[in-house]
């Protein structure tokens, strides 16, 4: 049953995507009021999908690496939108529905069984380590959207190219400021993730910080969005930023596809 | 008899300002006009439109040469308008032509600036001032109704509103791709040429929070200041405030440039990169087109702000087509349920209606009842013709009698009624 919603969920994004992809090339306006409510159909089997997953298999089976990004894809989306709400964000959308569903195939192909998680690591500390993180991880994928969007954006103006496209992108100030925000929350609730994380090595290993590959990318990729936020102040904004966010959300990608399926070390949830 | 619909009046196109100005009808005198309107001979029904680039009537009659006559001499009753003066400028459309035209208006393809929304809010105010007042009948009514909602098709089927076609719109459309909102940015002018003060006219009617205006020779820039409630500064100390603008508009007689990349490479550290959009409204130009290389500034010349403009009015005109279509399709739909309101036809398909029912409830009850003579079977027909008669001998006697003045909204009431045209009758 999960695995039907689960589907649904995958053949929407799939359709929201090309939705989006149309609407972006042709002039009718309607197609992103088609878009949202395919976006937000798709979001309700998803959730539901996950939801039908917890229930059967308790939470933990979420946080395996393929659940994982199933389970950021859902967040993801659900934070597109609320953000497409009151501004056109069409532009981000058809950004997020091809990552949304590829996210999920993950999920979708390698079912991780009920056992996903060493039983050594079930603790208190699991979920205040992962719940942060995944939020952490769906904020700065959504910021990765935004900066690439901008970027398009920016683009446009500076060749002085005015198409169709150039319509439907909100103003440069608009997703330089969300990108801001987004990036502000997902680096807290990162740090947050971080924290949890050394307790709950601390509680399982013995030890908070044992340069386990998984910690020293994250501490990379926390360091990268450390200046992010901190750059603005200095000045780096609008396009610098937005590059910035881009190449961040690159590290993350690989920090989390890279330690999950090349060194699992001992990591949960690595890619049985 | 057939009614048939007529729009008469001046515009933009057909009359100089001199001759909209005589012939406009304040909103104050708005509902006396109506009724006079209607209370005269041959004019059943009657809708007035009157905005400043269009004073019109939209009448509904049923002897439109007589009503035409009629229009004319209520547009031209006051004393003060010559009459041949109004004449050459008068346009007359009539039946499908008029229909067209008031659908036309409606979805702003008619009006000065195409796809301006407005005209349709105007429109709707005066349809509801005269359904207020009476004046508007069934015919006006749908007709109306129709045009609005073709007007809504229009702007959500093309793309011939939200396009900017001016040079200085253009510059306030991308003023608006660059910043969220401008209620909280500050522009600066400086020089004082035509088109610069028009972006900035533009600029302030868009919400610009505050402006600050130079000009070598100081005066000006104080009367400029004046004029758009800004803040002058002296020519000389323009670095100074070059980093609080994020919109700086350029129209100097210079010949050499009034920003180098140097002094926007400063302006934009003091702005820590907040983006600055940088319109040069002057030939030869004031700002130096090395600048768009920097990040976070977007320099626009006068070519490239016509580039944009001239693509969508391009842009524009196409989309203009594609709305034509839509209107001569919606004429076509109206014009059948026009037709449809006269009389004859309305009788005919009444009759025809009950006969197929009365046929068919006839066969089916035959069908079931095999072992009736023939005899029975006659009087079971006799009878069910009887009955569809003297139940429609009511109804049709009422529409051939009313020929008069309710007559169209009789019709509709009965095609309604009876179902005639359908599921989609409105």
């Amino acid at each position: 049953m999960s695995s039907l919603f689960l589907t649904a969920a995958l053949a929407l994004y799939l359709l929201t995507t090309i939705t989006y992809g149309a609407h972006l090339i042709s002039k009718r306006a309607q197609l992103r009021h088609v878009g949202l409510g395919l976006m937000a159909g798709a979001f309700a089997m998803h959730a539901g999908a996950l939801a039908m997953r917890a229930g059967a298999l308790g939470y933990e089976s979420l946080f395996p690496f393929q659940e994982g990004l199933s389970l950021i894809a859902c967040i993801v989306v659900g934070l597109f939108l609320a953000i497409s709400v009151r501004t056109d964000f069409s532009v981000v959308g058809a950004l997020v529905a091809p990552i949304a569903f590829l996210f999920s195939l993950s999920a979708f192909i390698f079912e991780a069984g009920p056992h996903g998680i060493p039983p050594e690591l079930h603790s208190v500390w699991l979920p205040a380590h992962v719940a942060p993180a995944f939020v952490g991880y769906a904020i700065f994928t959504v910021a990765f959207c935004l900066s690439v969007t901008y970027l398009v954006q920016e683009r446009q103006l500076k060749q002085r190219r005015k198409g169709d496209l150039f319509r439907r992108l909100p103003s440069l100030e608009t997703l330089d400021n969300l990108n801001f925000r987004f990036v502000t929350w997902g680096f807290a609730l990162f740090t947050i993730g971080l924290i949890t994380g050394s307790l709950l090595a601390k509680e399982t290993w013995g030890a908070l910080w044992s340069w386990e590959p998984v910690q020293v990318w994250s501490l990379i990729t926390w360091l990268l969005y450390a200046a992010l936020v901190q750059a603005r102040s200095v000045g780096w904004r609008g396009r610098r930023a937005a590059l910035l966010t881009v190449f961040a959300f690159a590290l993350l990608l690989l920090s989390f596809l890279g330690v999950n399926l090349v060194f699992p070390g001992k990591h949960g949830g690595g890619g049985s | 008899m057939r009614r048939e619909i007529i729009a008469l009046g001046v515009s933009h196109h057909s009359a100089p300002i001199e001759i909209r100005e005589q012939l406009a009808i304040l909103p104050a005198a708005l509902d006396v006009s109506l009724r006079e309107l209607v209370a005269l001979p041959h004019i059943d029904e009657g809708v007035i439109l009157s905005t400043c680039n269009r004073v019109e009537v939209t009448a509904a009659s049923a002897n439109g040469d007589a009503a035409v006559e009629t229009l004319v001499g209520f547009l031209a009753r006051a004393e003060h308008v010559d009459r041949d003066e109004i004449l050459r400028h008068l346009t007359v459309f009539r039946g499908r032509d008029a229909i067209r035209h008031l659908f036309r208006v409606a979805a702003s393809l008619d009006s000065m600036v195409v796809g301006e929304p407005q005209i349709l809010g105007q429109m709707k105010e005066f349809y509801e001032r005269a359904a207020a007042s009476g004046s508007a009948g069934t015919i006006l009514h749908r007709c109306f109704h129709k045009s609005f909602s073709v007007a809504k098709r229009v702007r959500t089927e093309t793309g011939v509103a939200s396009r900017a076609v001016s040079i200085s719109s253009a510059a306030v459309e991308l003023t608006e791709k660059i910043f969220d909102s401008l209620e909280d940015k500050t522009a600066m002018l400086i020089g004082a040429g035509a088109m610069s003060e028009l972006a900035a006219r533009h600029l302030l009617a868009r919400g610009v929070r505050s402006l600050i205006v130079t000009n070598r020779t100081y005066d000006r820039a104080v009367d400029l200041a004046r004029e758009f409630r800004g803040t002058p500064v002296p020519f000389a100390e323009i670095e100074r405030y070059l980093p609080m603008a994020d919109i700086i508009i350029g129209s100097t007689a210079a010949d050499d440039y009034v920003l180098t990349v140097n002094m926007v490479e400063q302006l934009l550290q003091r702005r820590k990169n907040r983006s600055v959009f940088l319109i040069d409204m002057s030939v030869p130009r004031n700002f130096d087109p090395r600048i768009n290389d920097l990040a976070d500034v977007y320099l626009y010349d006068i070519d490239d702000l016509s580039g944009v403009a001239e693509s969508n009015r391009d842009e524009r005109e196409r989309e203009a087509a594609k709305a034509e279509q839509i209107v001569v399709a919606e004429v076509e739909d109206f014009c059948r349920w026009l037709d449809g309101l006269d009389v004859v036809p309305t009788i005919v398909a009444l009759r025809e209606k009950a006969e197929t029912i009365r046929r068919q409830e006839i066969a089916k009850t035959l069908a079931s009842l095999r072992n009736l003579g023939e005899r029975e079977q006659r009087a079971i027909e006799a009878m069910s013709t009887a009955i569809v008669n003297k139940l429609l001998h009511g109804p049709i006697t009422q529409l051939k009698r009313e020929a008069s003045r309710d007559e169209s909204l009789y019709l509709a009431a009965a095609r309604g009624l009876f179902e005639i045209d359908g599921e989609d009758g409105e």
